[in-house]
């Protein structure tokens, strides 16, 4: 059977998450015997339009982005979002709180002209995404399943349940129960609670469940004696492009 | 007969010691902030004797979080079961924590049997630790009738100030006894002091609720439409804590997953939560319970009503977890309270 054809491509991003594939030490080589890297900017070079999964990480930012993942997806067979900035807006999104040219002006200054900008939009807001695979930066371990599973032509259901539920699994002692504010309730799971386990807070990155509690998470904030501002800031962190979607997008932590 | 025997509180260390030459020790240790967890032990030293219930309880050890129960081969059309135990000890159970072991072996046992589940918990032993006085304020064992011993150990020990008073319940126990040597014949003097020590339980132990424990299910019979659901659906955030940390909670989800060559894989259960968002959701995107209130119902009823139907005992410990662990502190004796108050 020949290897399935598989190409990296970034949009807007900090290459973070294409950094994790490279991390990957040994899981990669049996990976990699699986399939056929044609593109991938941070490990090899070779160039090419013929593939037959596209995992692209970053968001779509400008309209000849849009023009670009278009063409992508006319060109894969499977397409699968990668990394927190595709999935969901990411931190990129934190742009949508402003006005656009006010935003332009502040980076570009008076070259501010000479450049187009749309607000941030995660891939699916755009073109169909057949996998999802959340996270600042992914969860390697997940990005193992996603990919078993896209290879093998399974659905992959991102969870729809909070962080919370791996974080009690791994017997964590609760932020909460140590004075501190934790994201964890309203996130999505699949990161095995890796933040929670390595000492920090949750900061969100996944995602927001697709019916988060928002305004039991507000009273909860709030019950710390966290400015209102604050806490919209700490809902909105990564995900402000949320209020783009027209719909939820599928399998991404629904069931089909 | 009733049998029991004597530890010295020196020799604990050298009776877990022992033990854990031979076997697997898990005990209660202490994880900061007042939380605890129970954990292999080699030695009596890392256990912390005084401890409120535990993060996860010992439920973790019958049904663990996640288990592999079956591996596929497509291209052979096998699917082959699978179960993983391993002998163990479980020392210093409260009795809470028993009635949850003893409420998940009813389950477990009714058909569909659980071939997993009674295979694994056959080769558990369990030591229980009594509680002489409250945990904390979230407990809610007397009501309950959980607050002194009822069986579903193998030994029970009772701190009675230099020695430990230990009661020996099956013959599993009574080997355990035999082999450790560090154990004394009780005298008529301990016997004596059990009893008082169980006499002062009386006057510390009370109802936590405003309600009867027969009143209870009756209580919670004519709760379905209570305001108080709506109450709780603004603040619950639906983390799925409550019901993760809760000795009598045995949903679980099943899920398939490939290995690297595609062909092979494995097929295993995790725990799942009526509070998740998925858990009543069919396909076409239908939720039966869609609404928090609905879930946070569901899960009280689940403890207080249905298992009475179906097996004449409440499923709720009143081990207090559920309220220990929520962020939006939302407490079952409140709960309770509130109920009996509107439906006076
Ligand atoms: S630490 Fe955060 S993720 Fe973990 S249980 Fe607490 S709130 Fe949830
Ligand atoms: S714990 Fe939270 S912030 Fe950390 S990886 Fe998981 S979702 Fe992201
Ligand atoms: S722990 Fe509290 S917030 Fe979380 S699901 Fe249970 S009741 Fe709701
Ligand atoms: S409902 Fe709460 S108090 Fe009752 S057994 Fe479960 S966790 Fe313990
Ligand atoms: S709930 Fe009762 S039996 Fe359980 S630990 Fe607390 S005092 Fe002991």
């Amino acid at each position: 059977m020949r290897k399935p054809k598989v190409a990296f491509f970034d949009f807007s991003s900090c290459e973070g998450c294409q950094l994790q594939v490279a991390n990957f030490g040994e899981a990669l080589l049996d990976i990699l015997g699986l399939i056929d890297v044609v593109m991938f900017r941070e490990a090899i070079s070779e160039k090419s339009d013929d593939y037959d999964v596209a995992i692209i990480e970053g968001s779509i930012t400008t309209s000849h982005d849009i023009e670009r993942i278009k063409q992508i997806r006319a060109t894969a067979k499977v397409l699968i979002a990668y990394g927190a900035c595709a999935t969901i807006g990411g931190i990129n999104g934190m742009k949508n709180n402003f006005d656009l040219e006010d935003i332009k002006k502040y980076v570009y200054k008076d070259d501010a002209k000479y450049f187009e900008s749309i607000p941030t939009h995660p891939l699916h807001q755009v073109v169909k995404v057949d996998y999802f695979v959340h996270g600042c930066p992914v969860y390697q371990p997940e990005f193992v399943k996603v990919l078993k599973c896209a290879l093998a032509g399974l659905l992959y259901t991102v969870p729809d349940y909070a962080v919370c539920t791996e974080c009690r699994f791994n017997e964590n002692v609760c932020m909460y129960d140590k004075g501190i504010t934790c994201m964890g309730p309203v996130t999505r799971a699949g990161c095995n609670s890796w933040c929670v386990n390595n000492g920090n807070i949750c900061y969100g990155c996944r995602g927001m469940l697709s019916n988060p509690a928002q305004e039991g998470q507000m009273d909860i904030l709030k019950k710390h004696n966290i400015a209102l501002d604050w806490v919209q800031n700490k809902m909105n962190m990564y995900n402000k492009p949320r209020e783009l979607d027209t719909e939820p997008p599928a399998n991404n932590g629904h069931i089909g | 007969m009733q049998r029991f025997v004597i530890l010295s509180k020196k020799d604990l260390d050298a009776f877990i010691s022992a033990l854990a030459q031979s076997q697997k020790v898990v005990a209660p240790v202490a994880r900061g902030h007042n939380n605890f967890s129970f954990a292999e032990v080699s030695s009596g030293k890392e256990i912390t004797l005084k401890y409120i219930p535990t993060i996860l309880p010992p439920k973790k050890y019958f049904l663990p979080t996640q288990e592999i129960i079956t591996s596929y081969n497509k291209r052979e059309n096998a699917l082959n079961a699978i179960l993983e135990y391993e002998k163990m000890v479980i020392f210093g159970v409260h009795t809470c924590d028993l009635a949850g072991i003893q409420c998940l072996n009813m389950v477990f046992a009714d058909k569909p049997k659980d071939i997993n589940y009674i295979i694994r918990k056959n080769k558990i032993a369990i030591i229980g630790l009594e509680c002489n006085d409250y945990c904390d304020e979230y407990a809610s064992c007397h009501v309950v009738g959980n607050h002194l011993p009822n069986g579903g150990y193998d030994l029970f020990f009772t701190d009675l100030g230099d020695v430990f008073i230990v009661h020996i319940n099956t013959m599993l126990g009574d080997e355990l006894v035999n082999k450790a040597a560090v154990f004394k014949s009780a005298d008529a003097k301990m016997l004596k002091a059990l009893e008082s020590l169980r006499q002062m339980k009386h006057s510390i132990f009370k109802d936590e609720v405003n309600v009867k424990h027969q009143e209870l299910k009756p209580l919670f019979d004519r709760s379905s439409n209570s305001k108080v659901w709506e109450d709780l659906n603004k603040r619950c955030v639906a983390c799925g804590n409550c019901t993760n940390v809760c000795p009598t909670c045995y949903c679980f989800d099943i899920i398939d997953e490939p290995n690297l060559d595609l062909n092979t894989g494995v097929r295993y259960r995790r725990w799942d939560s009526c509070q998740n968002e998925p858990f009543a959701k069919v396909a076409g995107n239908e939720n039966f319970r869609k609404e928090r209130s609905q879930r946070q119902r569901h899960r009280y009823m689940r403890k207080f009503k249905y298992p009475v139907d179906k097996y004449s005992r409440y499923f709720c410990t009143g081990c207090g977890r559920c309220s220990r662990t929520c962020m939006a502190q939302i407490k079952l004796k409140e709960t309770i309270n509130d109920l009996a108050k509107e439906t006076q």
